[in-house]
């Protein structure tokens, strides 16, 4: 336990600016060394270093890509065996969808929300913490198993039987189903505090619509992500159940149902695509407004279509199972709201367009990616309302024309406004810019790379050339695509590399970012970059969508704030106004022994159901362990 | 990083039970053929191979796992039932009319035993008749095996190998199953 910085109860407004900015840092600070980087809560420190691992993973996974096109370079490949491949596509796709896409998202927000709401910490920073612990274990434990030949090789999807028991040999699905645990448990972490923050601490006077498009995506996406994610650990758990203890969850001969997998897997499955979608139209829309010198247009009609977006996310998993035997007017169903989830998606790429058209753009390297990303979602969209159709759908099922469109929307859809991102908030993240040189030149190879390897998957597809392949016969038409294919995919390479040569350059060697290089006008500009531990010296208060558009150099700011302990706003849900001041929990070692404690407990039951039993106990421990009372003067309010 | 460093070691003791060996090299499945049994066809040694492998038909999850399926392919069922036995022992209750060592297990599928054990040594390869004979270990098994498989798709008429049916069948009491089998078969 610290002491406090300044005298109980000492007010923001009672002490001068440089003595107020040092108290705070006191209160705030987190402290350096091993120790420190142990038991911060800081959301910057824990959103830092949550992009910086899944962005790891996403090297990691682009990898295995890699491997994967080099054994398909040549029919009869004798690069990597057919176990080996089963497992590399599996982690792969896993890799992909759980230790990258979901979590770089939520980790983005986790940086940027608080600082973008005008707050000095995420709601629940001990759970975010927490959160960080798990989704490190979790990923460990993939790449570990990978490591040791213990891969789970069963499609990122995992469907059973294969998956099952009966043709599951070994721990490998377990391995799979486990992971899932860790990282639905750290995404819902997550969206629980960001819903929390969005509705309770955002800046006084920034009513509901004058919150950030990012920020109501970010909104949306929590949702999304409390309402999916329980599907998938639910249908994770009955696995494990089944494969470990003989449950009949799936088990057809003793009144399970294996469609039920593919029912719960999709539910979650086809939300989780508009979980990873969202933020990335968050991110356009507000990284476009200050490259486009205009606000962003049509806002009613962006959050609007965020909000579309997520309620027909819920009611179109069926067309993933358009193969799989169901009658004919659910199939028709599920078309016709497919196809609809077009109208929210192009509400929103007409506005981006009407915003481009308007303005007067400036083109750097995130607008650069922004207008790639246009380019290619509209393509991944437009092939994604051709599988929408059931006629089309059934011909090229598990062909390679699939592994193209969802390649075009995720890549398109959402790495691309990722990487812009990474480019836009960048001075924010670190303080010094990024190489617009490199920037330009990773962007060219990248959406040349991109298009010259995807492309012709959509036509290796119509040849009928099938996913999860290891190999394919030199009679077969494939070969000249698919050497074209892999070369292609060493230029896409390439502009990955570069992208993080130019991360690692720029965050030593950049040029020092000023605090609002991009003159944006959302509140995380406001402060220095990078910020402080406490954000804002003071809470500023909103006044219109763009605050430092309209009040430029007289940003309002609101007092009475204690600066002796850790203390922030909370407000009300729609009109933001001041309702209490609340403390925010100073940092703490116990989310990370609750972590430890959590990951033996699910790593052994994957071998015992009683982990569950002795595993409770230290996980019990370490709860209380948290929540005992420290004697802070947080614990008073 | 204690924890990273234990589930490093536990998973690296595992490693050998997830392995999947898809074809064996023809030399190694010759030699797997050449167990040494004792003049009473019970008991013996497995190939100095087989130790050089890594004993990959006890604990390899892949193996056992073929085996269960060939358990069925090959009509096992029919005679050893599903714990009920018919005409030939079920395993089940872990009592063994040859013991339970896994050559003596090979040598009864590759050469057959007296009173309707037919010799199966020219309807499987070595290396089949070796996965089939660590799954029939695991059925009799008193230890539950990480490595066991689980439960079938299919009706269920006892607990799963990995479940150790064997210790939840074996009953020493006033009416044992097998009265001579004696406390720990």
């Amino acid at each position: 336990m610290t002491r406090p910085a300044t005298a109980p109860d000492t007010r923001d407004i009672d002490i001068e600016r440089t003595r107020l900015t040092s108290t705070l840092a006191e209160t705030w600070k987190t402290p350096p060394g091993f120790w420190g980087a142990l038991t911060t809560v800081d959301h910057k420190i824990i959103g830092r270093r949550y992009i910086f691992t899944a962005f790891v993973f996403l090297a990691l996974g682009g990898v295995l890509a890699a491997l994967m096109r080099l054994q398909l370079a040549q029919p009869e490949a004798r690069l990597i065996g057919p176990d080996r491949y089963n497992q590399i596509f599996t982690m792969h796709g896993a890799n992909m969808m759980f230790l990258f896409a979901v979590p770089v998202m939520e980790a983005v927000a986790v940086y940027l929300v608080p600082l973008m709401v005008g707050t000095r910490n995420i709601a629940f920073p001990r759970l975010n913490a927490f959160s960080y612990w798990i989704y490190v274990a979790g990923g460990a434990l993939l790449w570990i198993a990978f490591a040791l030949d213990m891969g789970p090789d069963v499609g990122w999807f995992a469907y059973v039987p294969l998956s099952g028991p009966q043709y599951g040999a070994g721990k490998r699905a377990d391995i799979w189903a486990q992971m899932i645990t860790f990282t639905e448990l750290s995404a819902l972490a997550i969206a629980v505090e960001l819903v929390v923050t969005i509705f309770k601490q955002r800046a006084p006077g920034m009513t509901l619509d004058r919150i950030p498009l990012f920020v109501w995506s970010m909104l949306v996406t929590s949702f999304l992500v409390i309402m999916a994610m329980p599907a998938i650990m639910i249908a994770s758990t009955g696995l494990i159940l089944d494969r470990l203890f003989g449950t009949h969850f799936y088990n057809p001969a003793e009144g399970g149902d294996v469609l039920l997998w593919q029912h719960l897997f999709w539910f979650f499955g086809h939300p989780e695509v508009y979980i990873i979608f969202l933020p990335a139209a968050g991110m356009v829309s507000t990284m476009i407004e200050p490259f486009a010198r205009r606000p962003a247009f049509g806002y009613l009609g962006l959050v609007m279509a965020l909000i579309a977006t997520g309620i027909l996310a819920f009611g179109l998993w069926v067309h993933h199972m358009f193969v799989a035997g169901l009658p004919r007017l659910g199939d028709s169903f599920f078309t016709a709201s497919s196809m609809a989830i077009a109208i929210p998606a192009g509400i929103q790429m007409f506005c981006w367009l009407a915003t481009l058209w308007d303005g007067r753009p400036v083109f750097k390297t995130p607008l650069l990616f922004i207008i790639g990303f246009i380019v290619t979602f509209v393509i991944g969209g437009l092939t994604g309302v051709m599988v929408a159709s059931v006629p089309f759908d059934t011909q090229v099922h598990d062909t390679y024309f699939v592994v193209a469109h969802f390649h075009y929307v995720l890549i398109g859809g959402a790495v691309f406004p990722l990487l812009g991102a990474v480019h836009y908030w960048f001075p924010k993240l670190t303080g010094r810019m990024m190489s617009e040189t490199l920037g330009r030149w990773s962007f060219w190879l990248i959406i040349v790379g991109f298009n010259a390897t995807f492309f012709p998957m959509h036509i290796l597809g119509l040849e009928g050339m099938p996913r999860r392949v290891y190999t394919y016969q030199p009679d077969l038409p494939w070969h000249g695509l698919n050497v074209f294919i892999s070369l292609s995919a060493v230029v896409l390479t390439a502009g990955f590399l570069l992208f993080f040569i130019n991360v690692l350059k720029s965050a030593r060697f950049g040029e020092v970012a000023p605090d609002n290089p991009w003159d944006a006008p959302t509140l995380e500009w406001a402060t220095t970059s990078p910020p402080p531990s406490y954000n804002f010296a003071m809470i500023p208060v909103v006044g219109s969508l763009h605050p430092l558009w309209d009040e430029r150099d007289t940003l309002p700011v609101a007092d009475g704030l204690r600066t002796d302990r850790r203390e922030l706003i909370v407000t009300t849900l729609a009109a933001a106004e001041p309702q209490a001041r609340e403390a925010s929990p100073r940092n703490s070692i116990w989310p990370l022994l609750a972590a430890v404690a959590t990951t033996i407990m699910l790593i052994w039951s994957i071998f015992s159901p009683w982990a569950v039993v002795w595993g409770s106990i230290p996980i019990a421990v370490a709860l209380i362990g948290w929540f005992w009372p420290k004697g802070t003067p947080e614990d008073e309010s | 990083m204690a924890g990273v460093l234990l589930g490093v070691s536990a998973a690296l003791a595992g490693c050998q039970r997830e392995e999947r060996q898809l074809r064996l090299d023809p030399p190694v499945a010759d030699a797997l053929d050449k167990i040494a049994l004792m003049p009473s066809r019970i008991g013996g040694a497995p190939p100095e191979v087989y130790f050089k492998l890594g004993k990959p038909y006890e604990a390899n999850a892949y193996n056992l796992s073929q085996g269960k399926r060939l358990y069925t392919w090959f009509g096992c069922k029919s005679c050893h039932g599903d714990g009920q036995g018919g005409s030939g022992p079920a395993f089940l209750d872990g009592w063994w009319y040859y013991g339970p060592e896994l050559v003596s297990i090979f040598a009864s599928i590759r050469d057959g035993r007296p009173h309707g054990m037919p010799a199966f040594g020219d309807k499987m390869t070595t290396d089949q008749i070796w996965q089939l004979a660590g799954y029939v270990q695991t059925i009799g098994s008193y230890e539950g095996k990480t490595a066991a498989p689980s439960r079938n798709d299919e009706k269920q008429t006892r607990p799963a190998e990995n479940r150790a049916p064997a210790k939840l069948l074996f009953d020493e009491g006033p009416s044992p199953v097998h009265p001579d089998q004696g406390p720990t078969p």
